[in-house]
């Protein structure tokens, strides 16, 4: 989904041009000392080189730690138990909720804001009637999407989502999760382009927020979740705001990369009209950016609905409430039934957003009636016309237009629990694989990590982490692993890990090969394509409904739902890597005679391998924040730690687990970061 | 010659180096005698402009060219500040510009001197007649009027009916000549162009580079002109600035670069120059002798030796230089042959 676009957009912003005009010689400044050759030569197979290294260092340092250590889990007297300060906060902020100066004057005022905005858009959307959002919902995709067919069809969109929306019965929940969305959206997009315009102007403020906002773009929405509850306890306030941090990153990043991408021939040619700089930035970096601040808003957008869903966790209300209670009584019907307006409210922001960016840059020649702010006029004066229908239809949605669907979908999870799970002939059956699959891949892979003594995992990190990276990768990854020894949940991530190990094997194999399938047929591709895009707009959260239905509540169940939630970017990535591969060269290839299989091993996935790497990065990035997730459905371990501490205010468990989990997830992206090329 | 009046740019010891403590290069001699790779060894810096000297005077056509890389597109940002030189003086109409604070400065882009870039830099959001009224509206002049005086340019430079189009939807020409409407429409006292035409066809080139004569014609405007096309420069330049790393190592007509080159580099430069259209006959004539100061075709002085061999071909008689009605000299077929051929015949057999 959204986070996965916005990796993929990120290599992007490693060219921003630097280019001076006029300077073509200053650019190429060499001034390299001369070294020695032998240093050359390892520098020229730095991975080779490093190898080397590592095999000299493992030589030394494994029997060196193994008599210092022994084998075995992280050692208790190296652990801080952090859970005893963290509960002594919580209930310290409980009892001081009342009376601290710091809540009195600046916390509950946030809190008392953000419910009040919340119930305010919801009062405004409730009054409005149900025919009046529906035709502001439909008029405003309309309008956005530009008044052409393309519009007609992002209409019809929403037309259709909004409609099932009602028909399932589930127009209230449709309501409040975008009377939340709307604030958050609101309040994420703000802040995403202050902080944008700040490091988009100044290279100071870039480079210190990179890192920031890209370790955030890595961290599981699961991580968000804790600390927020620990300041407001659950409800709209954390909820919201734990959404509008989660979603602004996409907003900063891709209004800076906006700002900074700006064609430099176009900005001297203002410079040297005079102008100032707020002239600059108002005429002419601002509107050259115009596109990729809205291809961020698509990303906040997709992003808040996502959080808004899993916030149901800390008193969200809304769709993600429906989802979650019916998930703890593995009620699938009604899960579904909450799920499919999820996905259609995911599709219908997609679309609009991603059809008004796509507008920008085509021109529109000509005024006439529908176009510019007539076009608006016409849409709002529908919109009051519809509005004004309330009191003919009702401001609810009419009662009888419903249409119960979590009775047949229930029968039916029965019919496959009885007939797909176990005892298919030759097949077995869902459940049967799910067993399997535990005791031959699951448990010894678990067993094996456990296994591992502590200083071996470190040591592991640390070599891949150096291999793939700098020494400062390296560290990183490193003091992450053992901070998580540290908190004492070694264990316990271990599994967590095992979990993503496995989903991340299958979802690499499965996309890796979908994606060269993809590259090489093209009427395959086309066909993929929407199913794919489909696929990644949609929230993490309903991803867990299938699954619980086929393979019941278990690991297997989080791994798949990880799989099939990491698959579509994998797939994505790879063709689009290798269709990109230069052309020339592949024609130099047949030329001299190779053979498909040649073309594909010797030039294309050589020269694709960018593009593998980052697959391998996005896999990894989506699946370990599915896992954790997975925890509702039995996933266990981590993830289950995060639900436990939320669901019975155990805050020093959760928040262990939590912070446990954004250790994990720094390790992970460290060790598979294609390394950043320094120019 | 009389003494000339102020120049319109007068520029004195330039230097513009790129790289780290910039400024120790122009202030060390010994630096600054390195040649282009031995200065980045002993420093790391690249000398982009060095210790150029020249004036623009008001009316001409000032041609700065040189291959790429020799540094022209850096001397020409020097003169608004686009680039900030290292070191050097630079003065417009005998104002100093390397002391004007940041609002002096952008009262100099906006009013005195503007610019035509090689990539256009225009606007794609904007249409046509807002990209040309761009100059404008960043001196705050008002919407109606700014677009009224922009429509104007936009006329002259023959793109009416095109107004509301955006510049993507526009010919790499068509865009150069909202360019050139866009510089025109603050109507400055000096226009830049910087390599205005290399990305276009060979065919708009020609168009655009008639367009650049006819605007000097009819307007007199004075112009600094980058490029790096030889014949480019001999057609539209008045003097001719040639660089070669950073250094000016020619100033001349095109007719002194062309007959006299400084040394090998500029010799080297020229050869394949159509000698005949750049040479004109006060250089190839000689002292009439005898009757030949009254018969023959009369030329100006200023015509080319390719018009006077026409002249000499038709009649089969000596052409002679007339000016103010007065005769300076006489072409012959020697004199002519030896301009051609790129040696001084003509003036031998006058000797």
């Amino acid at each position: 989904m959204a986070a996965m676009t916005a990796a993929v957009t990120t290599p992007a912003s490693d060219e921003t041009p630097d280019k001076v005009p006029g300077t073509e010689k200053a650019r190429d400044k060499a001034g390299r000392p001369a070294t020695g050759r032998s240093f050359q030569d390892l520098m020229r197979h730095p991975v080779k080189g490093k190898l080397l290294v590592l095999a000299a260092l493992a030589a030394v340092l494994v029997p060196l730690s193994a008599v210092v250590w022994g084998s075995g889990p992280w050692p208790g007297a190296l652990s801080v138990d952090i859970s005893g300060p963290l509960d002594d906060a919580n209930t310290w902020v409980i009892d001081n909720r009342d009376s601290h100066p710091l809540f009195l004057y600046f916390l509950l005022h946030l809190s008392n804001t953000a419910t009040d905005a919340v119930s305010g858009v919801y009062s405004v959307l409730d009054a409005m009637g149900w025919t009046g959002v529906f035709a502001a919902g439909v008029l405003f995709a309309w309008r956005a999407a530009g008044l052409g067919r393309g519009g007609v069809k992002v209409a019809a969109t929403a037309f259709g989502a909004f409609a099932v929306c009602g028909l399932l019965g589930m127009w209230d929940a449709t309501l409040l999760t975008i009377a939340l969305m709307v604030v958050a959206v609101t309040c994420a997009a703000l802040l995403g382009v202050l902080i944008g315009l700040a490091a988009g102007l100044s290279d100071r403020v870039d480079r210190l927020l990179r890192p920031v906002l890209d370790t955030m773009q890595v961290l599981p929405a699961f991580a968000y979740l804790l600390p927020f509850v620990l300041v407001f306890g659950t409800g709209t306030p954390a909820a919201l705001f734990c959404t509008v941090i989660y979603a602004a990153p996409p907003m900063a990043r891709l209004t800076t990369l906006g700002l900074r991408g700006a064609d430099p021939a176009v900005l001297e040619a203002v410079t040297s009209l005079g102008a100032s700089p707020w002239q600059r930035l108002r005429t002419a970096r601002l509107p050259l950016a115009r596109k990729q601040m809205l291809l961020g808003l698509n990303q906040t957008i997709m992003m808040a609905l996502s959080m808004v869903v899993i916030a149901a966790l800390v008193g969200a209300g809304g769709l993600g409430e429906e989802v979650y209670s019916a998930l703890s009584t593995v009620d699938v019907g009604k899960a579904l039934a909450a799920g499919i307006p999820i996905v259609l409210i995911a599709v219908w922001l997609d679309r609009t957003t991603a059809a008004a960016g796509d507008r920008i840059g085509r021109s529109t020649p000509g005024g006439g009636l529908l176009h510019g702010r007539s076009g608006w006029a016409l849409a709002g004066g529908g919109v009051v016309a519809a509005v004004l229908l309330r009191f003919v239809a009702g401001t609810a949605w009419p009662e009888g237009w419903t249409f119960a669907i979590s009775t047949p979908v229930n029968k039916a999870q029965v019919w496959i629990t009885e007939n797909l799970s176990s005892g298919i002939p030759v097949l077995g059956g869902t459940e049967t694989w799910s067993e399997h699959f535990t005791l031959w891949v699951l448990n010894p892979m678990r067993d094996g990590l456990t296994a591992l003594p502590w200083w071996a995992v470190l040591l592991l990190v640390a070599a891949l982490a150096w291999l793939v990276g700098t020494w400062m990768t390296a560290l990183t990854a490193t003091l992450a692993m053992a901070a998580i020894g540290v908190l004492g949940v070694w264990t316990k991530s271990l599994d967590t890990l095992s979990q993503v190990l496995a989903a991340l094997v299958v979802t690499l194999v499965l996309g890796v090969l979908a994606g060269i399938v993809c590259a090489r047929a093209g009427r395959l591709e086309r066909w993929l394509r929407p199913v794919l895009d489909a696929m990644q707009t949609m929230p993490q959260f309903v991803y867990l409904i299938p699954v619980v239905a086929l393979f019941g509540v278990a690991r297997v169940s989080a791994i798949v739902a990880a799989v099939v939630y990491a698959l579509p970017a994998v797939v994505r990535i790879t063709a689009q890597g290798l269709r990109e591969v230069d052309p020339a060269a592949l024609e130099a290839s047949r030329s001299l005679g190779a053979s498909t299989r040649q073309q594909l091993l010797r030039v294309q996935l050589p020269l694709a391998r960018p593009a593998l790497q980052l697959a391998v990065n996005q896999g990894v990035v989506l699946v370990l924040a599915v896992v954790v997730v997975g925890a509702l459905v039995g996933g266990g371990a981590l993830g289950y730690d995060v639900v436990k501490g939320l669901s019975r205010g155990e805050m020093g468990l959760g928040m262990t687990a939590g912070v446990a989990i954004v250790c994990l997830g720094l390790v992970l992206d460290r060790i598979t970061q294609p390394a950043r090329k320094r120019g | 010659m009389s003494t000339p009046p102020t120049p319109v740019f007068s520029v004195r010891d330039l230097w513009k180096v790129f790289g780290p403590k910039a400024g120790r290069v122009p202030a060390d001699p010994e630096l600054g005698a390195l040649d282009a790779a031995g200065l980045r060894e002993r420093t790391g810096c690249t000398a982009a402009v060095r210790d150029v000297s020249f004036d623009v005077r008001k009316g001409e056509v000032f041609v700065v060219m040189g291959l790429s890389g020799s540094g022209k597109s850096t001397l020409v940002r020097c003169l608004t500040r686009l680039i900030e030189p290292t070191s050097g003086a630079i003065s417009i109409d005998g104002e100093d510009v390397m002391s004007m604070d940041a609002g002096r400065l952008r009262e100099l882009r906006r009013h005195r001197a503007s610019m035509v870039f090689q990539h256009f830099g225009l606007l794609p959001h904007r249409s046509v007649l807002d990209n040309v009224a761009y100059g404008l509206e960043i001196q705050g002049v008002g919407r109606a009027e700014r677009r009224a005086r922009a429509a104007e340019f936009v006329t002259k430079v023959g793109l009416e009916g095109m107004e509301s189009r955006r510049p993507g939807q526009l010919s790499g020409g068509q865009q150069q000549r909202v360019g050139l409407a866009r510089a025109l429409a603050v109507d400055p006292e000096v226009l830049l162009f910087d390599e205005p035409f290399s990305a276009l066809d060979p065919l708009i080139r020609r168009d655009m580079q008639e367009e650049v004569v006819r605007l000097h014609r009819e307007e007199g405007r004075t112009m600094v002109f980058i490029t790096h096309d030889l014949s480019e420069a001999l057609k539209i330049g008045d003097r001719i600035a040639l660089m070669r790393d950073g250094r000016i190592v020619q100033l001349g007509t095109p007719e002194e670069i062309v007959g006299e080159p400084a040394d090998e580099y500029v010799r080297d430069f020229v050869r394949d120059v159509p000698r005949e259209q750049v040479m004109t006959v006060r250089t190839a004539m000689r002292p009439a002798r005898a009757s030949e100061a009254e018969t023959g075709p009369a030329l100006a002085p200023g015509a080319t030796v390719f018009e006077a061999i026409e002249a000499v071909a038709r009649t089969g008689e000596t052409a002679r230089v007339i000016e103010d009605g007065r005769c300076l000299g006489v072409v012959d077929h020697a004199a002519l042959l030896g301009v051609v051929a790129g040696v001084p015949g003509g003036k031998a057999v006058a000797a």
